[in-house]
């Protein structure tokens, strides 16, 4: 068991990654901080119930991501009842890949990427229905693995990788969308 | 597309994602290194992804942790 005296020292150099994580799901400075807070302060009222050793990183995104769910969350629809569209694999990379030669697809590769700027990632992710957001960020953003996020939103690993997969994916769309309208991508990029 | 391109790209995420053990990720390390068709996908998807966590990435003022540590420390004492 952990000794709530330490919890400052242990718990201090996750502050920044818990507000950047906080900023994606509720989308505002204001709200990023209240929930950082209230994280915080609950994690030090239970940290006499953290077993030492185990992954600390994971318990705070934990309590992070229910306190989110419990304060924030406006959605309430099951994520089976959200349709995110049939997207196919590789979304971007295909669309791109459309392109008569592959010096040419290599070429839109890369205007695409350098062109692609904050605000369309950033629409493109907080577009995502919150149960995907929620994968895709812990996994993309955060870097944590399969089983960190199934134990951190409390869902099987196949889920998890369900989650991912069509998150991922329809996020690509919005990004395809985002390239069509900054004229990154030729005209007649788009075929059936 | 040999049966290898399509063993490659059915696990081009748990690759990326260093979800697969050790020989899996061996035996599509070694078919990406031979096939450039699987190569162009895989790093795709690698660059997009430091491309989304680069572009999002936050930079947290100071006085953003100095309030919330010191807040906490306010509320843990009393």
């Amino acid at each position: 068991m952990a000794d709530q005296a330490d919890f400052e020292r242990d718990a201090m150099q996750f502050t920044r990654q818990l507000y950047s994580a906080a900023l994606r799901m509720s989308r505002n400075a204001a709200d990023a901080e209240d929930l950082v807070q209230e994280t915080l302060l609950k994690a030090y009222r239970a940290y006499h119930t953290f077993q030492e050793g185990t992954n600390l990183k994971a318990w705070l995104y934990r309590i992070l991501t229910n306190t989110y769910i419990n304060k924030y969350r406006k959605d309430t629809r099951r994520p089976s009842e959200v349709d995110l569209g049939d997207v196919e694999d590789l979304y971007l990379y295909r669309r791109i890949g459309s392109e008569d030669s592959a010096d040419m697809a290599r070429t839109t590769e890369e205007r695409v990427l350098d062109g692609l700027v904050e605000s369309d990632i950033k629409e493109a992710v907080e577009s995502l229905p919150d149960n995907f957001r929620m994968a895709v960020l812990l996994a993309d953003l955060e870097g944590f693995s399969y089983k960190e996020i199934a134990e951190i939103l409390d869902i099987p690993i196949g889920t998890v990788m369900s989650r991912l997969h069509r998150g991922r994916k329809a996020m690509q769309k919005r990004l395809w969308e985002f390239a069509k309208k900054r004229g990154l991508v030729p005209e007649d990029a788009e075929r059936p | 597309m040999s049966r290898n391109c399509d063993d490659a790209l059915a696990n081009l995420y748990l690759y990326l994602d260093s979800e697969l053990d050790g020989m899996s990720a061996e035996r599509i390390r070694t078919h990406l290194q031979a096939c450039g068709g699987c190569s162009g996908p895989f790093d795709f998807e690698l660059r997009l992804r430091a491309v989304v966590r680069d572009r999002l990435d936050v930079k947290v003022p100071e006085e953003v942790v100095a309030r919330l540590w010191g807040a906490l420390r306010g509320q843990g004492s009393g």
